[in-house]
């Protein structure tokens, strides 16, 4: 029997009580799979410092067997045409011509630019890069395959225009292929000596022979697996700009205009795809406009990168929207998924009276642990808010980290952790196969950063008991489980909404709660959930912000695809990867993506602290600063005894650390603030956030750099709005701790009935200028 | 380790600048070592040990410059998609200029070889002209015969020593025909080949059962069965030393002069009617069908569904009829046959002909033919001495070459590849920076400095390695750790990603095992060992041991 293993997702991450959920699961080597519904209670198997890890099996009518079965994803980029006419369906003479960029010439796979090809029978014709990096026109009649091949091979991350023209009547073929690099639009430079042209004829022995079932791709060729039945393969990878096709034959002069920047002859035009057409200021769709006499509707598959430099890209606009017509390049990937496109598996219905909160499917087969256990996550939010307390789980986030594989791929993970990672079953499994997609911290197979994640896919680290590979603790999900579980075990009344839930809905999501918590790592935000944050405050909300390094990075929910989060990382912070110069810009809504600091709203501004330091491998506790006894906020730490707080946690022992969060009034941080308390001591392994970096010097580390800190804050806002940050990713995890009752549990406990009583905050009187004796 | 401890290792006591912090997690004070002075690995690293030779290779011959502009007109061979010539556009990797390398010469060379035998009689020197014509006629039907028994013994690896056997076969009985029935010329290679298709057949059986020597040793005894037979059947003319009689295609009023020019140039194109059978069983899927199945590999290409069998039967009994149509061919080139076909040292030489070239090679075959036909036939003065020479040049071929004259570029690339690997071990250090000639090799020049750089690294971080600072590591795996502790783990954790330890937690048990990483995309980690860890910090400490293991090994 094959090895047992189960995978899941769910169509949304956010359902409300009485709603239906679709769930998708792929199964190997079983066909029934135990399925439990499940709440999930705390996240972290660590039984040493904290609760271990906690679950409650809830009755449900869908409990017990559910019928499974494989299923298989469709990995890579590519753009689909609908042509019923079959004005594609060239039979006989035929131009193509597209501009390219490939990315990975000699990847070893035929790779198709564009055709209507049948890789199973042979028939068709497709433009292609062969296996060993050379442009090369095939055609197939069903029995053999004839091809023309350029002289010299593609040079990567170059931009060429290359084409073809096959004249049907001679069976003459002549390829076409010219570099159009400039100053800034290639990797290489204009003093490079490469000469890119090759200009080759040949005859063919034979013309093609289309089936009329197959499709006309761009960057694939329709495949057939006996199981899986069609899919489509001999993806390209790189990027493509205005290809077009023609039915009569395009002389070399004509290519030669083409490459001059003007449209390909009208005359015998089938299809010209204008791929900097239809930009707007809010963004690029993933409808590709086709102008030519069909209007042929044509769509990019698992999102390919829109907006790209183009060919004649020449450096003085930054962004798409300032020169559309510059900016025609797709980038497609091979190995990218945002859709896994399974068949569901099964629908269930949310009972109205289910509690709100953190739930999954739990599915089991064979031996029930490890790759064969699955939890397929979700949360359920009340259908009328009752609660008072709201958890904004921060599910952009979850998406961002989703299937990362640092561990194995990053050199940098080690030296920035401080220790060899710890790799799990699961991690193995899918880093082997690969087709559940990457996180937004991979790089694609062609060395480009990975800026679309989505939860149509199993993803393996947003499961509880997981724990993440590079450090010795929970991350992300998991973690918040720890202040999930706390919540639980207060006994608050509350309610969950998530990132996609507040991005669609905006401030109208905040407003029937008291408080609301975000999560230990709130990171990814975009425009519309920071603008319902901070109108929320500023409306008399109160939020506590229990993590660090949150509030970080510009992102943004597709329009058309709620499940795909997009970012660029760019300019600075700590990040994998960095966009390419001209493409800093989310294709989905058209604003600059990087830091939110570097778009000027610094997380500081907010929450009162920004990210200052990561060091992953110690945590320190805070120690109380002089300002908690001001009596506006020493409620807060009432009951606590001592100077220490957080002296305790699942994480290394302490509330303060993983990564860190620090006061700054030349950020933001509104200047009332006050700091509740501060770590320090940190290891040298903490080491300053590259933000923060005008001049690099020697000692930017935790015992030499004073910044180097976590810091607790609070600061009042209008109509008796506040916020509370811990500044600390380690500050969630801390919670659990000492059976629910540590320090950090007593101050938080402290700072949430505060913020849930309706009315006036706890010390707004005392507000006048000291006249001190002492 | 306390034998690589160098002497001048200094204990200190490190005080944690954290302790201020009073954190209980923390190491307060321990014994450590001071950092040594880097100088020394410094001066030691300022030049090559081994002596360094200037490397690059002059450009002796013409390379042609692609120009790109220029629309290149590609012809094929009709009616197959082959172009004329195999060649391939390449960036120069010193100058990036475009050129256009052939990466198949060896078309050329078969055009100027044809050639030479075209022209050959214009130019033979007339003293030696009707040797030379009747040598050339020789070599083009013997050549034709070692082509297809080359394609038998290679291609097809059946060790059939019968080829002539066949051959003479369908020559006797052909003429034989020809004498009794009055069968005309042209019919006589036709039937030969179905006299060789009838023998084939018989003889292919056998090979079906028998392996290699055994065969050869059948085939020998069916070849000297066939010698014993022809010579003492009167039928064939077992007084005369040969039948003869038979029909020729060659008119008796022309010239002998003419006749040796058509004798030859009909050889001459028997010669490429073979060849082209050779192509087209060795080049198209028969051949390739058998490539997947070379000898002592057989069971494995019969487990992927490879049927070797058929294949090697099917080119066994075409080749036959193949040899059937030279002997019916031969008989009306020399109006019949001689019974020193069937003879043993015929076989002898044959063999010689197929070994000095190259087996399974249609130009081994055709060099060999041509270098014994020569010895044998044009140095006819040099008496029995050419025998021996025949004889030696057999014997080198075999004692110091591996696949004949045309295997000698594939065994001296080899045995050069050899040497250089002896010679670079003797010269570079292991783990130590490229030498001149492996820069070359390169493409990244930043590899280059990498490696430079991290044989520094590890020459210094060698010195520092001690029982105090592995018993640091052991006492608290991670945290803030004394400066010379640091410095190792600094360079331990930079590491590139191949071969890099990590740990895999057990689900059941909670164990763990170290594991290293690929390095290589979607290739899993390997376990390193099986031992399992109880806690994590023995699982940090052992990957510690190991790398510090690592860099006293490097």
């Amino acid at each position: 029997m094959a090895e047992q293993k189960i995978f899941g997702y769910t169509d949304r991450l956010s359902v409300k009580q009485g709603d239906r959920l679709n769930i998708y699961v792929n199964c190997d080597g079983s066909d029934f799979a135990d399925a439990q519904l499940v709440r999930l209670i705390h996240g972290d198997n660590n039984t040493e410092a904290g609760p271990g890890y906690i679950e409650r099996e809830i009755p449900h009518p869908a409990n017990g067997n559910w019928p499974v079965k494989k299923q298989f994803t469709q990995l890579g980029n590519y753009l689909t045409v609908e042509d019923p006419d079959q004005h594609l369906k060239l039979d006989g003479t035929l131009s193509m011509g597209a501009f390219i960029w490939p990315s990975m010439p000699k990847r070893g796979a035929r790779q198709t630019i564009m055709g209507r090809w049948d890789t199973l029978t042979n028939e068709g014709f497709a433009l292609g890069i062969n296996p060993d990096g050379y442009l090369e026109f095939w055609v197939g009649d069903g029995k053999e395959v004839d091809y023309i091949t350029s002289e010299m091979p593609l040079i990567k991350h170059v931009w060429y225009l290359v084409g073809v023209s096959f004249d049907a009547m001679t069976r003459t073929v002549t390829l076409y292929q010219e570099g159009v690099l400039n100053r800034y639009n290639s990797l290489i430079g204009t003093t490079t000596p490469y000469d890119f042209a090759s200009h080759v004829r040949t005859r063919f022995r034979f013309s093609q022979h289309n089936r009329a079932d197959v499709p006309f791709l761009i960057a694939g060729a329709r495949d057939h697996h006996e199981l899986r039945g069609n899919f489509v393969g001999d993806l390209y990878a790189g990027k493509i700009d205005r290809p077009f096709i023609s039915e009569r034959i395009l002389t070399r002069e004509e290519m030669d205009t083409v490459k001059a920047g003007h449209k390909p002859p009208a005359d015998g035009l089938m299809a010209y795809w204008d791929t900097a057409a239809g930009y707007t200021d809010d963004g690029i769709g993933h409808d590709v406009v086709e102008t030519g006499p069909y209007r042929l509707k044509t769509r990019g598959v698992n999102h390919p990168v829109r907006g790209m430099t183009g060919w004649n890209w020449n450096g003085k606009n930054d962004c798409f929207r300032l020169a559309p017509h510059e900016f025609g390049g797709i980038e497609f990937h091979p190995d990218a998924v945002t859709d896994c496109g399974w068949a569901v598996t099964k629908t269930i219905e949310i009972p109205s009276d289910l509690k709100a909160g953190p739930y999954a499917i739990r599915l089991r087969v064979g031996p029930g642990c490890g790759i064969a256990e699955e939890y397929v996550v979700f949360f359920v939010r009340q259908a009328k808010p009752t609660a008072k307390l709201c958890f904004l789980v921060p599910t952009a986030s979850y998406l961002a980290y989703g299937n990362e594989t640092l561990a194995f791929d990053a050199q940098i993970v080690q030296p920035m952790t401080g220790q060899p990672p710890i790799i799990s079953d699961v991690e193995i499994e899918t880093y082997e196969h690969r087709e559940y997609g990457l996180s937004t911290y991979n790089h694609f197979e062609d060395g480009a950063g990975v800026c679309f994640s989505s939860w149509k896919r199993p993803i393996i680290n947003m499961r509880p008991k997981f724990r993440n590979s590079w450090m010795g603790a929970p991350w992300q999900f998991p973690a918040d489980l720890s202040v999930t579980a706390w919540i639980e075990h207060c006994g608050y009344d509350c309610d969950f909404i998530t990132d996609d839930d507040l991005h669609r809905e905006g401030l109208a999501a905040l407003k029937p709660y008291n408080c609301v918590i975000s999560g230990t790592h709130p990171e990814y935000v975009s425009e519309r959930m920071l603008d319902a944050q901070e109108d929320y405050v500023a409306q008399g909300g109160r939020l506590i912000y229990t993590g660090g390094n949150g509030y970080y990075w510009c992102v943004n929910f597709d329009p058309e695809e709620a499940a795909v989060m997009e970012v660029r990382k760019l300019d600075s912070g700590m990040r994998a990867w960095a966009a390419k110069p001209g493409e800093h810009y989310l294709q989905t809504c058209g604003t600059k993506s990087g830091l939110w600091r570097n778009r000027g709203r610094a997380p500081q501004k907010l929450v009162g602290v920004g990210m200052i330091s990561e060091g992953f491998e110690t945590c320190t506790p805070f120690r109380r600063m002089p300002d908690s006894w001001h009596r506006t906020v020493s409620w807060i730490t009432e009951g606590i005894e001592g100077e220490l707080i957080g002296d305790e946690g699942l994480a290394y022992g302490g509330a303060a650390g993983i990564e860190i969060d620090r006061y700054d009034l030349a950020l933001g941080t509104p200047p009332h603030t006050k700091i509740i308390a501060s770590s320090g001591g940190h290891t040298d392994n903490y080491v300053l956030a590259t933000e923060e970096i005008l001049y690099a010097y020697a000692g930017m580390v935790g015992s030499l750099d004073y910044r180097i800190r976590a810091d607790m804050i609070y600061y009042t806002s209008w109509n008796d709005g506040a916020v509370f940050s811990s500044g600390s990713i380690a500050f969630g995890q801390a919670l659990p701790a000492k059976g629910f009752e540590g320090t950090t549990s007593k101050l938080l406990r402290n700072v949430v009935d505060a913020f849930l009583k309706d009315g006036p905050l706890p010390g707004r009187q005392w507000t006048l200028e000291e006249k001190q004796w002492r | 380790m306390t034998d690589t401890q160098p002497a001048k290792l200094r204990p200190i006591t490190w005080h944690n600048p954290l302790e201020p912090w009073g954190q209980d997690q923390g190491n307060p004070e321990l014994t450590s070592v001071a950092s040594p002075d880097a100088s020394d690995t410094w001066r030691a690293n300022t030049k090559y040990k081994a002596k360094t030779y200037k490397v690059g290779r002059l450009k002796h011959y013409v390379i042609w410059r692609n120009n790109g502009q220029r629309l290149w007109d590609r012809w094929r061979w009709w009616p197959t998609r082959r172009n004329v010539l195999n060649i391939r556009g390449l960036y120069n990797r010193k100058t990036l200029k475009a050129e256009k390398k052939i990466l198949d010469r060896r078309p050329i060379y078969w055009a100027i070889c044809f050639a030479l035998l075209v022209i050959g009689p214009a130019v033979f020197p007339a003293s030696m002209y009707n040797t030379l014509l009747s040598a050339g006629t020789i070599f083009g039907i013997f050549a034709a015969i070692n082509v297809c028994w080359t394609l038998i013994l290679g291609t097809a690896s059946i060790f059939t020593l019968a080829s002539y056997a066949v051959v003479g076969v369908a020559a006797f009985v052909t003429t034989y025909l020809s004498i009794q029935w009055g069968l005309p010329w042209y019919v006589l290679p036709v039937g030969g080949a179905f006299i060789g298709l009838a023998v084939g057949i018989v003889i292919a059986i056998p090979a079906l059962r028998l392996d290699g020597f055994y065969y050869a040793l059948l085939t020998l005894g069916l070849n000297e069965l066939c010698r014993v037979f022809f010579t003492t059947s009167k039928v064939f003319g077992s007084a005369s030393g040969g039948l003869y009689g038979a029909d020729s295609f060659i008119p008796d009023s022309w010239s002998p002069n003419a006749q040796s020019l058509l004798s030859y140039y009909s050889a001459f194109l028997l010669l490429v009617a073979v060849l082209f059978l050779f192509r087209f069983i060795n080049g198209k899927q028969l051949g390739r069908v058998l490539r997947m199945a070379p000898e002592k590999r057989e069971a494995f290409a019969e487990a992927c569904g490879v049927d070797y069998r058929r294949a090697r039967i099917i080119i066994f009994v075409v080749t036959s009829a193949a040899l059937g149509f030279i002997g019916g061919f031969y008989a009306t080139l020399y109006r019949g046959t001689a019974f020193s076909i069937f003879s043993f040292d015929t076989v002898l030489l044959g063999l010689a002909m197929v070994t000095i070239g190259g087996i399974g090679k249609a130009e081994g075959a055709i060099l060999g033919t041509l270098v014994v036909t020569f010895l044998d036939k044009v140095l006819i003065d040099l008496g029995p001495t050419r025998l021996f020479l025949i004889g030696l040049i057999m014997l080198g071929v075999v004692l110091f070459t591996n696949n004949g004259y045309f295997g000698i570029k594939k065994q001296f690339n080899a045995w050069r590849d050899k040497k250089r690997g002896e010679w670079r071990s003797m010269r570079s250090e292991k783990g130590g920076e490229a030498l001149p000639e492996e820069a070359t090799e390169r493409d990244n020049k930043d590899e280059v400095y990498f490696l430079r750089f991290d044989k520094m690294q590890r020459d210094y971080l060698k010195t520092l390695i001690c029982p105090e600072i592995i018993e640091e590591h052991r006492q608290q795996p991670l945290g803030q750790h004394s400066a010379t502790l640091e410095r190792l783990l600094m360079y331990f954790r930079r590491a590139p990603m191949d071969d890099k330890y990590a740990l895999q937690r057990n689900a059941e048990t909670g164990r763990y095992k170290i594991i290293a990483f690929s390095g290589h995309r979607g290739v899993s980690p390997r376990v390193v060992e099986d031992r399992e860890y109880d806690t994590i910090g023995d699982g940090y400490h052992a990957i510690f041991v190991r790398r510090v293991h690592d860099l006293m090994e490097s």
